[in-house]
C-alpha cells in the first residue's frame, strides 16, 4: 500500500535522546511523511547513531514520545554484519518478510515470495538472488541490505551510515536508488550520512545533529541549510562542493 | 604395537556396542545443530561454560548422594547438569546488558569455578573420582538403553522445537536489532534459543562428558559453514556431521584402544580441519 504524500509516518513530539540520565541533544521534534528522504547529518560522535536507535524504538527516549509506522525498514550498519555466514541473496531478502509472531507460522516467509520478489527487482537483483551474499561487491551487497528492508512491505525506510566501505560510484548509485524507492513506493526514508554531497542531492529534508553546538535542527532541505548551526558546520565544505 | 581389531568384529558385537555408539551418533547430531546458533553468534565460549556446569552439575549430584546421603531420585546427575547449565542461561541473560569485555569476564569467571568445582567435588567423593575424570575427558563406554532412549527422547524434544522456531533463532542470531524493529519475540526467541542448549549440553554432557560435548557443539558447525549455500542447509549438514562424528569417534576409540571422548573430539577435529581445507580451495576457484 503506498500512503500518500502528507502521510505522517514518524512522529516525534519533545524527545529527548541519551544515555542513562544524561539527555545528549534538545530536545527533537520531527515528522516524516511519505515520500519525504531525510538525511541525517552530523560529525562523528554527535549522537546520529542513538538518535536514530531511539526513533526505530531500540533505544528508550529519556523524555517525549515517538510514534511510529506499523513496519518499519531498517539497514544497520554494515559493521553489524558477519559476512562469513552462508546465504544467497535470496535467502537474505526473504528473511526480512518476518514480522511480529510471522515466525511461528510454519513456511510462511514462502506465502510472501512475491513481496521478496519486488524487492530484488526494486534494487535491481534480480540476477543476483541465487549468488552468495559474501561473493557480492560492496555496492551490490548495501543493495541487497535494501531489498531486504523493504520485503517487510515497509512505510518508512531507515538507513544508518549505508555507504561505509563503498566505492563513488556505488554510493551515487545507492542514493540514486533511496529517490526512486521513495517516489515509486512513496515511501519515508531516513538515511543517516557523512556524504554531504550524496545527501543533499538526494534529500527533501534535513536533520542536522550537533553536540559540539549543541544544535538539533529539523526540516527542509533549504531551511535547515541556511541554519547557523549548518552553516557553520559545513560552510566550507559547500564552498568547495561543486 | 598391538594389533588392531578388524571392523567386523565391532558389528560382529552390535549388541553390546549398539547403545554408546548410537548415543555419540545422537548427542552429536543434537549438538551439531543447536551448536550452529553458538557458532553463528560467536558464543564459543558459553557453550565451553555451559559443558563445564553441566560437569559441575553431574559431580554435584554425586556428592549430595554421597556425603549427604540425598537419595539418587532427588539428586540424580542430569537434574543436576540441568540445574548447573540452568543457572547459567540465567546468568548470562540477565547479564545480556553488560558490555562484552563485562560479559566476557563473566563467563570466564563461571568457567573457572565449574572446572574448580568439579576438580574439589572429586577429593570429596572418592569413589566416583573416576566417574569424575570420565566425566571431564568423556568416556561414553557404559551407556545403558535407559539413557539412550532418555537421550533420544530429549534430542527429538529439542529438535522438534528448533525446526519449528527455526526461522526465528535465525534472525535473533544473526540480525537482532532488525528483528526487534520489526517486532519478532526477540527476548522469548533467544530464551527458548538459549534454553535448548542449556539442556542439550546437560543431557550430553551426562552421557558422553564435557569434552566431546564441546567439540561437537562448535566443530560439525565450523566444518560446514563454507560449504552450504544458506543457514538452514548448514544446519542440517551440522547435524549429520555431528552424528557421524559422535558415531565414527566411538568406532575409532575401540579399534585403537583410545579414550572415547578424547576420540570423539579428534575425529571432529579432523573432519573440521578437512572441512576448513576443501572450504578454503572452493573459496579460491570462486
Amino acid at each position: 500500500m503506498t500512503a500518500s504524500p502528507t502521510t505522517p509516518l514518524l512522529q516525534a513530539s519533545a524527545v529527548r535522546i541519551g544515555h542513562g540520565r544524561t539527555a545528549l541533544l534538545p530536545p527533537l521534534q520531527l515528522t516524516v511523511c511519505a515520500g519525504e528522504v531525510w538525511g541525517v547529518l552530523g560529525p562523528n560522535g554527535a549522537g546520529k547513531t542513538t538518535l536514530v536507535r531511539t526513533l526505530l524504538g531500540l533505544h528508550r527516549e529519556l523524555a517525549g514520545k515517538v510514534r511510529r509506522p506499523q513496519t518499519i525498514g531498517y539497514v544497520p550498519q554494515r559493521s553489524e554484519l558477519d559476512v562469513g555466514v552462508p546465504g544467497r541473496v535470496l535467502d537474505l531478502v526473504r528473511s526480512g518478510c518476518e514480522r511480529g509472531f510471522s515466525v511461528l507460522v510454519p513456511f510462511w516467509e514462502r506465502t510472501r515470495a512475491p513481496q521478496a520478489q519486488r524487492a530484488l527487482a526494486d534494487c535491481d537483483l534480480g540476477d543476483l538472488a541465487l549468488r552468495q551474499f559474501r561473493e557480492l561487491s560492496e555496492g551490490q551487497k548495501q543493495r541487497s541490505l535494501v531489498a531486504r528492508a523493504l520485503a517487510a512491505d515497509p512505510s518508512l525506510l531507515v538507513l544508518d551510515e549505508p555507504t561505509s566501505a563503498m566505492d563513488l560510484d556505488a554510493e551515487r548509485e545507492l542514493f540514486a536508488l533511496l529517490r526512486r524507492l521513495a517516489a515509486r513506493r512513496g515511501l519515508g526514508v531516513v538515511v543517516v550520512s557523512h556524504q554531504l554531497h550524496q545527501v543533499l542531492q538526494v534529500a527533501t529534508h534535513l536533520l542536522l545533529v550537533d553536540r559540539d553546538q549543541d544544535a538539533l535542527v529539523a526540516g527542509v532541505r533549504h531551511d535547515v541549510m541556511h541554519h547557523p548551526a549548518f552553516r557553520q558546520r559545513y560552510g566550507q565544505a559547500l564552498e568547495v562542493t561543486p | 604395537m598391538t594389533d588392531a581389531p578388524a571392523l567386523a568384529e565391532f558389528f560382529a558385537a552390535w549388541d553390546l556396542f549398539r547403545a554408546p555408539a548410537l548415543a555419540g551418533a545422537v548427542a552429536g547430531g543434537l549438538l551439531g545443530v543447536v551448536g550452529t546458533y553458538v557458532v553463528l553468534r560467536r558464543m564459543v565460549f558459553l557453550s565451553a561454560v555451559l559443558s563445564q556446569a553441566a560437569g559441575l552439575g553431574i559431580a554435584g549430584s554425586w556428592w549430595l548422594q554421597v556425603a549427604w546421603g540425598v537419595p539418587a531420585g532427588l539428586a540424580s546427575p542430569t537434574l543436576g547438569a540441568t540445574v548447573a547449565t540452568a543457572g547459567v542461561v540465567l546468568a548470562v541473560t540477565v547479564g545480556r546488558a553488560l558490555g562484552g569485555r563485562q560479559r566476557d569476564a563473566l563467563l570466564g569467571w563461571t568457567y573457572l569455578a565449574c572446572e574448580a568445582g568439579v576438580l574439589a567435588l572429586g577429593t570429596r567423593v572418592v569413589h566416583e573420582l573416576h566417574d569424575i575424570e570420565e566425566l571431564l575427558h568423556g568416556s561414553a563406554v557404559a551407556v545403558t538403553d535407559d539413557q539412550l532412549a532418555f537421550l533420544a527422547w530429549t534430542a527429538s524434544a529439542i529438535l522438534l522445537v528448533h525446526a519449528w522456531l527455526q526461522r526465528g533463532f535465525v534472525q535473533v542470531v544473526l540480525d537482532e536489532d532488525g528483528a526487534r524493529v520489526r517486532g519478532l519475540p526477540v527476548l522469548a526467541l533467544e530464551l527458548v534459543l538459549v534454553g535448548s542448549l542449556a539442556l542439550a549440553v546437560a543431557v550430553t554432557t551426562r552421557t558422553l562428558g564435557a569434552l566431546p560435548v564441546f567439540a561437537f557443539t562448535i566443530l560439525p558447525a565450523l566444518t560446514v559453514l563454507r560449504l552450504t549455500p544458506n543457514v538452514p542447509w548448514a544446519l542440517l549438514a551440522a547435524g549429520c556431521v555431528g552424528a557421524a562424528c559422535g558415531f565414527a569417534g566411538y568406532v575409532v576409540a575401540w579399534r585403537w584402544r583410545l579414550p572415547v571422548g578424547a576420540a570423539q573430539a579428534l575425529v571432529a577435529v579432523v573432519v573440521a580441519a578437512l572441512g576448513w581445507a576443501v572450504g578454503a580451495v572452493r573459496g579460491r576457484r570462486e
